[in-house]
């Protein structure tokens, strides 16, 4: 049974109403049926396949690592790298605050093609705070150009930025002018370069 | 020479026969007729303008000196070896500058033909422009467009007839006031026949229009110099639109000079027959130079529509260059269009597609709905020559496209192609690998699903282009298949609404993508290939 066509059988495996998936002729058939062999053992995932990874290690502060990946629409996604100080806190970090000063980066939101009411911040503007137990620590934006999104859901679940910082638990998505980012480009630090800095596999 | 001789006796006899009875029965006095001839209106013309035209008037014979000595005979005013009407000067007609009656062929000089029809050089040159393009008909309707300078000759001539023979009886009758049959008119009915003997073809209510547009530069400016208020308003409009007019000279001669026509239309309404007289010289001067002619042409667009399937995932749907650089070997819409060009001609092609598909992404199954629009098309094509288009692209050595039931089809498709491509469901089939190994319970978790709605923040892929927003999508039902020989890959099914990001929806974009198939099994999902494999459609099927 299990070494047959599994999609042409899944109706009566399942006991579920017949589905389309079986009604593929031969050569549709032969065209999506994958050939395990020449499959990795591990695929590279999404983020690694469709954006640059960049690394900002002690920016502005010792430990307050972050990261920059870049896709190749010139948008950038910026978050915790592995090793930030906050990470390493007991408890981790219990909260995200996105009030700095005078706005609430969590209220304006961006609309359009045209991305009306987007912020342009500088590399070096406040992005938001992370707060752990008893500390509160200043994420900075790292790249300068437009704010377009942040990561609301940390708001209810700051607990992202631990299990998963580098993914679901980014923090924002700026838009930058292509002439911006070859600027600064060279002050990162590749993955690999920070992870040997840091020591981390 | 004896033959040539007879031809002429009879067509001298035919054109005594047509001045006869146009004397009789609609002419004025024929010293009236001759003052007109001798201001330069032509005879075709004059005929015209007392209702006497047909198309009898083509006559060969019927020329200036021929009229003039007819004149002679009736009428003692005509009297008098040197008359002003009989000077060889060559000018056109002071009304419709020769567009009845052409005396030479603008683009290779002066060419008398005297011998045969003058209209028939005009049906000649049109019979060669439709040879040379290649066109096939069965069938045409034809188009006149005159520069506005004919109806003001016209007018001018009027009037001034008016001013002249105002107060003699025979003015005050209908004769000369009632609407006659206008230049294009006339053209038409000399030109109708002529064509339809040289094409073989009947003229009609036919797709395929002929185009005749004349037009005289220097006419026209001169006009428009003479014409109130004309200066000011222009020059108005142009500083309120700025320098950009100015900077192309070609494109701004070219419409200056169809808004002149316009304008001149529109400027000759509103004036007064007394301010006409006051801006214009009466009668009008002779002018030397005819109208310019161009023949054009003009068949609708057909559209030629199918279904196409992408087996490549190096081809593009369209032709895809950033920063002068190609991405992917080929496109859909090049390999297609390229043979659609091969078999029929036209000006130009344009492809459309029932939506589209990514570069990596292959269209197998079913195939995608697609047309295209070709302009302009030089013959309609043939069942077989539709076939071969099919052939051409599914015989091509590289196989990144196949064609499926090619067809012609008429443009109502084009509302019914629109129409579908919102809700339409698509079919895909994902290769995607978890994190950890699925159990059955996971399997049938995923199929039992119907009609689950998601929420797609706009993916960070194209965030750059398209607006943030939260798109709720429905996924219709999903299968997942286990790949033999490896623990994390599968093969997932799913049918969706149109629209839904595929790859986002495996992956999470980062949790933007909500709920996921990452989401759903607790694990990481990660996406390596996607084929389409149905777009449902009742269109091309």
């Amino acid at each position: 049974m299990a070494g047959e066509d599994a999609a042409a059988c899944a109706p009566q495996v399942g006991g579920h109403a017949p589905r389309d998936a079986a009604s593929f002729d031969e050569e549709t058939r032969a065209l999506i049926a994958p050939d395990a062999g020449s499959l990795p053992a591990t695929p590279p995932s999404a983020v690694e396949a469709n954006f640059a990874r960049y690394f900002a290690a002690d920016y502005l502060n010792p430990g307050h690592d972050q990261y920059v990946y870049r896709h190749p629409n010139g948008l950038c996604v910026v978050g915790l790298a592995p090793a930030h100080v906050a990470l390493k806190e007991e408890g981790g970090i219990t909260a995200i605050d996105f009030n700095v000063g005078k706005t609430d980066r969590s209220e304006i939101k961006v609309t359009g093609k045209r991305k009306r009411n987007a912020q342009h911040l500088q590399e070096n503007s406040a992005l938001c705070k992370v707060c752990t137990k008893d500390k509160t620590f200043v994420v900075r934006c790292c790249v300068k150009g437009q704010l377009l999104e942040i990561n609301d859901r940390l708001m209810k679940q700051p607990d992202l930025l631990n299990t998963s910082a580098d993914r679901e638990g980014y923090i924002a998505i700026f838009m930058q002018k292509p002439a911006d980012w070859l600027k600064v480009k060279d002050k990162f630090l590749s993955f690999e370069e920070y992870k040997n800095l840091r020591g981390i596999c | 020479m004896t033959a040539t001789h007879a031809a002429a006796a009879e067509s001298d006899a035919e054109a005594r026969s047509i001045l006869e009875r146009a004397a009789a029965a609609s002419f004025p006095p024929l010293h009236a007729v001759h003052h007109l001839l001798s201001v330069g209106v032509c005879v075709r013309c004059i005929f015209r303008m007392f209702g006497a035209f047909s198309h009898a008037c083509s006559c060969a014979s019927l020329t200036v000196p021929f009229f003039h000595s007819f004149l002679e005979e009736h009428d003692d005013s005509a009297k008098g070896g040197s008359c002003s009407c009989l000077s060889t000067d060559g000018a056109c007609c002071s009304i419709c500058f020769g567009i009845l009656l052409p005396t030479c062929h603008q683009d290779e000089g002066v060419v008398p033909f005297d011998d045969i029809s003058r209209i028939d050089i005009i049906t000649s040159m049109v019979s060669q422009a439709i040879q040379r393009e290649g066109y096939q008909i069965d069938g045409f309707s034809l188009e006149i467009s005159l520069p506005a300078v004919v109806a003001a000759n016209e007018r001018a001539i009027r009037l001034y007839m008016k001013e002249k023979y105002g107060s003699e009886n025979w003015f005050k009758d209908e004769i000369f006031s009632q609407q006659t049959m206008s230049v294009k008119e006339g053209l038409r009915l000399l030109i109708v026949p002529s064509l339809e003997k040289q094409l073989g073809v009947k003229h009609g209510n036919n797709s395929f229009r002929i185009r005749l547009t004349y037009t005289h530069d220097d006419a026209s400016l001169k006009l428009k110099r003479l014409l109130p208020n004309d200066s000011n308003r222009k020059r108005k409009a142009e500083s309120r639109e700025g320098n950009d007019t100015r900077r192309n000279s070609t494109y701004d001669d070219k419409q200056t000079l169809s808004e002149t026509d316009s304008f001149i239309h529109k400027s000759l309404e509103g004036i007064q027959d007394q301010e006409f007289c006051s801006l214009f010289k009466l009668p009008p001067e002779k002018v030397s130079k005819p109208c310019h002619l161009v023949i054009s042409f003009l068949r609708p667009a057909i559209y030629i529509g199918g279904r196409y399937l992408k087996l490549s995932r190096n081809v593009s749907q369209s032709c895809w260059i950033i920063d002068d650089e190609r991405m992917g070997e080929a496109s859909v819409e090049e390999i297609i269009k390229e043979s659609v060009c091969a078999i029929s001609r036209g000006d130009g092609y344009k492809f459309h597609a029932a939506g589209r598909e990514d570069i990596d992404v292959r269209m197998l199954g079913s195939g995608r709905p697609f047309l295209i629009e070709v302009l302009n098309v030089r013959s309609i094509p043939s069942a077989i020559e539709i076939q071969q288009i099919s052939d051409k692209i599914n015989s091509s050595e590289k196989k990144h496209v196949r064609i499926r039931n090619l067809k012609l089809v008429d443009n109502e498709i084009w509302a019914m192609m629109r129409e579908g491509e919102a809700e339409k469901q698509k079919q895909y089939a994902a290769l995607i690998w978890t994190s950890s190994p699925l159990t059955d319970d996971d399997l049938q978790k995923i199929s039992v699903i119907k009609d689950m709605e998601i929420v797609q923040n706009t993916p960070v892929r194209v965030l750059h282009r398209r607006s943030p927003l939260e798109r709720k999508r429905i996924i219709h039902w999903m299968e997942i298949e286990k790949v033999e020989g490896s623990s994390n890959y599968y093969l997932l099914h799913l049918c969706t609404q149109a629209g839904t990001y595929i790859k986002e929806f495996v992956h999470g974009d980062l949790g933007r993508t909500n709920p996921s198939i990452g989401s759903m099994l607790r694990c990481r999902a990660e996406i390596l290939q996607l084929d389409v494999t149905d777009v449902k459609m009742d269109l091309l099927q």
